[in-house]
């Protein structure tokens, strides 16, 4: 294994367990009857018959000692917490941008910047989409269009930095529609999608000239951005030696604002905020703020769980958090790879996807093969996974068919400081079994398809197999 | 549990409050000795309230702290789909995005600010029916809060379910004074709304307190439990929404009500976008859990008791000064009357918000403008026109303050009132168009008045 901190090879928590929450064991029968009341969709299923919870690793960390005393400190006064101004001070020092308004979560700071900036019309260049980003744009009349680099959408690629944007897509599309109708480039740390895949700094600095020429701003979306930062110390040549929270703040000062959901790199439960250099912009995001979310001290959020995102932060840009969760990550994938498994590589901070394509090769991607994959994992051990594959991608709003995605990924997402090792060795098992009686598997018709985020709450039944 | 309060000088608050803009929001909530801004999110929960928060489920999807929260709201408010938002303007916010259509007419007793603005925000007309009595400061008469039926009925009868696609009422009625709003009247509402077939929903934000009111002053209901009274108010209604920030004493948290599944399809569509997945709607689990505590708390019968008993312990003191307050006591606030407190200032002078100034000045409390500030900009035309009322609201957190911070506050009421012949009026600086008083920036009146009425400030 390549670079650890202080040359360490093992990846050992930086941190004890100080609390802890039981689980309800269940047997194969009740997860059957559960799986089937749930409509083979894992979101519909309850916690309680979850045996282990690889769902999304969005807002399911463990907080620390310190985080819960933050709680403890919360000021909940409606206007001018003591915790806001905790919260900007911190995200002014890590992420340095000058302007901050909280949102309750990170589609709440979507939903801002995207009313704010797009206009009917506006084409909006990204590295992949992501569900609730891309709905939010065209719901602002805007059109998603993908720029990320072709080997983000092949699994088997081992290129270090699939989360790059293709400089010549993003000009291609500039050069089609006009600057003037690219109302800001969306940039993700550890692209979602593509499996938590990184950009490079190089990238990065080509696009922030390239933008910068065009007079397009980067909103970046800085979830992941923290384990973003970690990859290129880990990968690209010259930040070996340099400390992640210097590369953090070296992204961010090349871009000129972002969204967050703080439920991921910042270690909380609930939280999120939209971040930005321009003074104007700022002073439309609070009115706005003051709509949907919350006046613009506390954004829908208890002034505890401002204390806990501050405090959060001051953990997540850890080395040794970020050496333990990206070990831990690995070791599950590193195990699946040995066995066979077909993986999307190379192994991302946050999860490991599952290509089910190539695990299902007999289930066509309409019958939707991520999302059978999964219903299978949690009836043969009570793991509950995730579907980022056709369900997910949705209908193209144009053709009204199923998007077909390149990538059909059964995500297994890794909550941050929650799991052991040993819980690591148990999903590693169930995958293999699973994988041994993978041509008895069966392909899911969908029996109720809403509107909006389908894979939310859609509803499916198995298909019934005939034998020709 | 306690926590700490910082005192300032008069000298420092008058600094503070011009760096402000001269608007209680803008302040930080360390150099306010008394905040009475609201007491939306401001409770102190119980020992089982924070036992339950350590209890917590986070997971993403089908948490238990869903079931628990969902089935306590079932029990107490009887609706069938329960949406859980991440406070009550997000349930507004959402109901009104499927409900409302532009020239909407959307009918209230009283529209509270987050309301109206989210109807208006839609191309919706919010319109205020307040009962007769609400408009005679002096009356007596139990619940000011009473929808005027009378003229609920000409509207249904003019207008028709095709232009009024919802009919609310706000309990206790926050805006006209923290009044309740009877049984009786809840019916009577209910009767028009189903005879015309157009939904009715209770914003139902201090249903306890209101619940109580009635118990206290209701014929009929001398021995009912308030939990008893809230599901019969509930039971007249299509659905409600709630902000749990004030009668579930949590610090964040809401939600939507409804029976109608087909319209809790829709709203969960517009939920995922916003808010978050249906069983946590951009809540963590254990906020879903202190709420399902603080709904059981909060019909507690002498809690209930307390809780009005010590609004009324202020609100009688001050009628003893003869300081103009808004009679019957309320629920959960004071109200001084601006116009009369100050009635040397025009409506368009914002005097509650010179009055909210100057009681911050002068003793370090934090309260509100509710008057032409937080409702004088036609959303129209933009025109600035004079609120019904003029109000300062002086909100009570629940089990915050004690007797003795009460006492404090009557002596800094008494002190500005000494002196209310001196307090200029106020003009807005610079104002958002939605919900401005957030953010408005305002400064003292500068004209050739001004030598009248010059202020105890700049004599200083």
């Amino acid at each position: 294994m390549n670079t650890q901190v202080a040359n360490k090879h093992t990846w050992a928590e930086p941190f004890k367990i100080k609390m802890v929450e039981l689980l309800r064991m269940t047997t194969r029968e009740q997860r059957v009857e559960a799986i089937q009341e749930a409509g083979y969709n894992t979101f519909l299923t309850r916690s309680r018959d979850v045996y282990i919870d690889l769902l999304t690793d969005s807002g399911t960390a463990a907080m620390s000692d310190r985080q819960w005393a933050g709680l403890m400190l919360g000021d909940e006064a409606y206007a001018g917490s003591e915790n806001f101004y905790h919260l900007e001070t911190v995200v002014r020092q890590f992420y340095g941008y000058k302007y901050l308004v909280p949102t309750h979560q990170g589609r709440g700071a979507e939903n801002l910047m995207s009313q704010l900036l797009i206009k009917p019309g506006d084409h909006i260049p990204g590295n992949m989409y992501f569900t609730t980003t891309r709905l939010h744009q065209e719901l602002a009349g805007g059109t998603f269009v993908d720029v990320i680099v072709d080997e983000a959408h092949d699994p088997e690629s081992l290129f270090p930095f699939k989360g790059n944007v293709d400089l010549d897509k993003l000009d291609r599309l500039v050069r089609e529609v006009g600057a003037r109708r690219v109302p800001y480039l969306s940039l993700e740390g550890n692209v979602n999608m593509a499996g938590g895949q990184p950009f490079s700094m190089t990238n990065l600095k080509d696009l922030y000239s390239y933008c910068g020429k065009h007079d397009i701003p980067i909103m970046l979306d800085a979830t992941r951005t923290i384990e973003n930062a970690w990859f290129i110390r880990e990968r690209e040549d010259g930040y070996a030696d340099v400390s992640i929270s210097t590369i953090l703040r070296e992204i961010c000062d090349l871009t000129d604002g972002c969204t967050m959901s703080a439920k991921k790199d910042a270690l909380v439960n609930i939280g999120g905020f939209f971040a930005c250099n321009d003074e104007e912009l700022y002073a439309k995001a609070q009115n706005l703020a003051v709509v949907y979310e919350g006046l613009h001290t506390y954004g829908g959020l208890a002034g505890r769980d401002m204390e806990a995102m501050a405090q959060g932060i001051r953990e997540a840009i850890s080395e040794e958090h970020q050496s333990a969760r990206v070990g831990q990550v690995r070791y599950l994938g590193e195990k699946l790879e040995s066995a066979g498994i077909p993986i999307v590589k190379p192994i991302g901070s946050h999860a490991i996807c599952i290509d089910a394509k190539r695990f299902l090769p007999h289930v066509d991607q309409d019958d939707y093969p991520a999302q059978a994959l999964a219903a299978e994992l949690y009836i043969e051990s009570g793991i509950r996974s995730m579907e980022r594959g056709n369900v997910s991608a949705g209908r193209d709003p144009k053709t009204g068919k199923n998007r077909r995605p390149a990538l059909e990924l059964v995500r297994l997402t890794i909550p941050r400081r929650v799991y052991t090792q040993a819980h690591m060795d148990v999903v590693a098992e169930s995958v293999i079994d699973v994988h041994k009686r993978r041509d008895d598997i069966r392909g899911l018709k969908m029996v109720h398809e809403p509107e909006y985020l389908r894979f939310f709450q859609a509803r499916f039944e198995p298909i019934i197999w005939r034998t020709p | 549990m306690v926590e700490p309060i910082k005192l300032t000088t008069r000298d420092q608050r008058k600094q503070l409050i011009e760096a402000a803009s001269y608007n209680p929001f803008l302040l930080r909530a360390e150099d306010v000795i008394i905040d009475l801004l609201t007491d939306s999110g401001t409770s102190a929960m119980s020992s089982d309230a924070w036992g339950a928060l350590m209890r917590g489920d986070e997971s993403y999807a089908g948490a238990r702290s869903w079931y628990r929260f969902r089935d306590t709201v079932n029990d107490i408010f009887g609706f069938e789909q329960v949406i859980p938002t991440h406070q009550g303007r997000a349930a507004e916010h959402i109901l009104f995005g499927v409900m409302v259509q532009p020239d909407s007419i959307v009918p209230n007793n009283t529209h509270f600010d987050t309301t109206r603005a989210n109807i208006e925000f839609f191309g919706g007309n919010a319109m205020d029916l307040p009962c007769r009595e609400s408009r005679d400061l002096g009356s007596e008469f139990p619940f000011k809060g009473n929808m005027d039926i009378a003229a609920l009925e000409k509207l249904v009868a003019s207008e028709g379910a095709e232009h009024i696609p919802i009919i609310m009422v706000t309990v206790t009625n926050n805006s006209g004074g923290g009044q309740p709003v009877s049984m009786a009247n809840i019916r009577e509402i209910s009767r028009i709304a189903r005879s015309a077939g157009i939904p009715f929903y209770i914003d139902a934000c201090r249903f306890a307190e209101n619940s109580h009111f009635i118990r206290r002053h209701e014929p009929g209901f001398e021995n009912t439990a308030a939990i008893d009274i809230a599901r019969e108010m509930f039971s007249y209604a299509d659905g409600c929404t709630m902000s749990a920030k004030k009668d579930s004493f949590a610090n964040i948290g809401g939600f939507l009500c409804t029976n109608d599944a087909e319209l809790a399809q829709r709203e969960r569509n517009i939920l995922i976008l916003t808010e978050g997945f249906p069983t946590y709607g951009g809540l963590a689990g254990r906020d879903l859990e202190v709420i399902a505590v603080g709904l059981r708390e909060v019909l507690d019968e002498h809690y209930l008791d307390y809780r009005l008993l010590s609004t009324r312990y202020v609100v009688e003191h001050l009628r003893e000064s003869g300081i103009p307050v808004v009679i019957p006591a309320g629920g959960h606030a004071v109200y001084l009357d601006a116009r009369r407190f100050l009635p040397h200032l025009e409506p368009l002078q914002y005097p509650g918000q010179s009055l909210v100034v100057e009681l911050y000045i002068e003793a370090g409390i934090r309260s509100v403008e509710i008057g032409t500030v937080m409702f004088g900009a036609d959303p129209h035309t933009g025109e600035e026109r004079p609120a019904r009322l003029d109000l300062v609201r002086l909100a009570i957190p629940r089990r915050v303050y004690t007797q003795s911070h009460m006492d404090y506050v009557l002596e800094g009421i008494n002190l500005v009132w000494e002196r209310r012949s001196d307090i200029r009026g106020m003009h807005i600086v610079q104002a958002p168009q939605f919900l401005r008083h957030f953010t408005a920036k305002f400064d003292w009146v500068r004209d050739e008045t001004e030598s009248r009425y010059k202020t105890s400030m700049e004599e200083a």
